[in-house]
């Protein structure tokens, strides 16, 4: 067998990047810029990370306020459970490592020193899905199923730049713990063309369309929103629904697009097929009595292959191309 | 000793009566439970709240109070004996113990019980959970204590570890860590499901200032809390107590599978007598 062929040599944006599809303007380091901004008019806001603060735009906000970041070391489930102490003390911290620690690591932590007992956590994850090529230790393919089995938590999936910006005031502001993965680095900014302002718990129906309902979260809405573009081309038109807060599910949202008839509904979500958007969606539509006919472009539910990410995404589906493949296919 | 030190320790003395008393109350409803280990505790929780502790009963959330966190979640039972004792809630409450709708649950929680800083039970939260707090009382500029009692057996938890770490590299000198070496835990003694010794030494290596005491001498508890407040260094500190399951009540001391007790009905009245009788009453 001649594997030499088929090796890609590996260049280190591929292994971690925040995917950024082409044409699309960027940011650079959203949430740490927000949080720094933010701080200035909430004292209560400390930052922590378990030594991946320069890896989750953390490293901006230490630097920016030195005497409000703790370096907790490679500690990830202290981080969770002081991060809970420092929320009994009035304080809201803002708590990052890569989303697989975050969830995975931290569960009975976040379970028991902060969602049980409410306190006012922001845990941030980086690396959200597929978006390395590091291999299954790096990739958080689960995490948000973990996070939505836990009573009280709330669980966000930003799209871009935007709307991680608009993120970050809004869930300081909300008492609760939260888990929310983020895009770090220079992260597409695609919402503010469509108008869009971040709720928390809300949906946000981005475009209309005759044939096909994107529900969609994550960074997989701006590749619905090209998707559909494409698609147009091709006389598909496709309605996107964004859905960044994936617990709370806005399912008043949801059922009222998907109970419009003679619409193909696709669900998309940079997330393994269990536990997640997909399965949200389903059982919200089914448990109201709604029934449509339900597609799902996620993860497949085993541990990823390493290697490039552009040829992962494309592997496992989760591409624009491979999402207006699949939906032509489908209709 | 001089006559104030006298009087102060024949009340701590009845105050630890009325804590194990109070255990014996509620392990009696459930006609189970941990009593051992509340006996066994009675008298560091006796100087904790009613020696060592800047508290206030009524107000429970008073800003400037010490914190206390129950690691040790099955221990809520010690914990409402003191509670109760200490007046943050009434004795009639103490037979409503592990009763449905009740807030003394068996496993201490935050959101039931009033004087609960923290839910517990899932062990070796109790550390990093002050590390968190610690960090926030500095931020504060508050001089309180907080207070944490851990288990023998929860040495073996790695964040208890992690935590102790963190603790020293940010001078956490406001941590007062208690450990209750009673020596059993539910697989059986404690140093031969996992062996944690050598405690002080690696304590010590950790960066804490420790001490090791008799946890059932009011007077070596009294020296030791007093020490622990305070000592100049400015690092956390840690309060070993070697005490003895079922203290107090004679023929449950040294029971050999003591992590859970059950008595049968006539057990529990010969329990409050070798109480009052240990007591001298």
């Amino acid at each position: 067998m001649n594997q030499v062929s088929t090796v890609t040599k590996i260049s280190a944006p591929t292994i971690a990047s925040s995917s950024i599809d082409e044409g699309h303007r960027t940011r650079a380091m959203p949430f740490g810029n927000a949080l720094i901004k933010l701080a200035e008019t909430h004292p209560e806001i400390v930052g922590m990370s378990a030594d991946l603060a320069k890896y989750t735009d953390m490293h901006i906000f230490a630097e920016a306020y030195p005497d409000r970041f703790y370096q907790m070391g490679m500690s990830e489930q202290l981080m969770a459970v002081a991060a809970g102490g420092l929320a009994k003390e009035g304080f809201v911290p803002f708590a990052t490592t890569y989303a697989t620690f975050a969830s995975r690591r931290c569960y009975d932590f976040m379970s028991q020193a902060v969602a049980e007992q409410d306190a006012s956590v922001k845990l941030i994850g980086g690396l959200p899905g597929l978006t390395t090529g590091y291999g299954p230790s790096h990739q958080a393919t689960d995490d948000i199923a973990i996070f939505r089995a836990m009573p009280n938590m709330v669980v966000i999936d930003p799209c871009d730049a935007h709307e991680i910006e608009q993120m970050v005031p809004a869930i300081a502001e909300y008492h609760g713990p939260v888990y929310a993965r983020i895009l770090r680095g220079n992260v597409a900014v695609v919402l503010d063309e469509y108008g869009y302002r971040f709720e928390l718990g809300k949906a946000a129906l981005l475009r209309g369309g005759r044939d096909v309902l994107i529900i969609s979260t994550g960074f997989m809405t701006m590749r619905a929103l090209d998707s559909a573009k494409e698609l147009q081309a091709d006389g598909i038109d496709v309605a996107v629904l964004h859905v960044p807060t994936i617990k709370p599910l806005d399912e008043m949202a949801i059922i009222r697009e998907a109970k419009r008839t003679g619409r193909l509904v696709v669900t998309a979500e940079n997330h393994s097929s269990v536990g997640g958007l997909g399965e949200a969606v389903a059982s919200c539509l089914s448990m109201n009595g709604v029934s449509a006919e339900i597609r799902r472009i996620a993860l497949p539910d085993r541990f990823l292959a390493a290697g490039t990410l552009e040829v992962l995404q494309e592997r496992y589906g989760i591409t624009r191309s491979a999402m207006s493949k699949n939906i032509k296919r489908w209709l | 000793m001089n006559q104030h030190a006298n009087l102060h320790n024949s009340r701590l003395e009845e105050h630890a009566y009325r804590v194990r008393h109070n255990a014996l109350v509620m392990a009696e409803t459930q006609g189970q439970g941990y009593i051992a280990q509340a006996l066994g505790v009675a008298d560091v929780l006796t100087v904790t709240y009613f020696h060592a502790m800047n508290h206030r009963p009524l107000q429970p959330d008073w800003e400037d109070r010490d914190r206390f966190l129950l690691s040790v979640g099955h221990y809520g039972i010690a914990h409402y004996s003191v509670l109760v004792a200490a007046g943050y809630l009434p004795e009639e409450e103490l037979p409503t113990y592990a009763q449905d709708d009740s807030r003394l649950p068996m496993s201490g929680m935050t959101s039931y019980t009033p004087g609960a800083e923290m839910s517990g039970g899932s062990i070796g939260l109790g550390l990093p959970m002050a590390v968190g707090m610690g960090m926030g009382l500095k931020r504060k500029k508050s001089k309180s204590f907080i207070y944490t009692l851990m288990g023998d057996g929860e040495l073996a938890e790695g964040p208890t570890w992690e935590a102790a770490i963190s603790a020293s590299n940010y001078q956490l000198d406001n941590i007062i860590a208690v450990v209750d070496f009673n020596q059993v835990q539910a697989d059986g003694p404690s140093m031969k499901v996992m062996n944690t010794e050598p405690v002080v030494a690696k304590f010590e290596a950790f960066g804490f200032y420790v001490q090791r005491v008799d946890g059932n001498d009011l007077s070596q508890l009294v020296a030791a809390f007093d020490r622990a407040r305070e000592h100049a260094e400015p690092k956390p500190r840690i309060i070993i107590c070697d005490t003895k399951m079922g203290c107090g009540v004679d023929f449950l001391e040294g029971r050999e599978k003591s992590h859970f007790i059950r008595l049968e009905a006539d057990d529990w009245k010969r329990a409050y007598a070798a109480l009052e009788k240990g007591a001298g009453k």
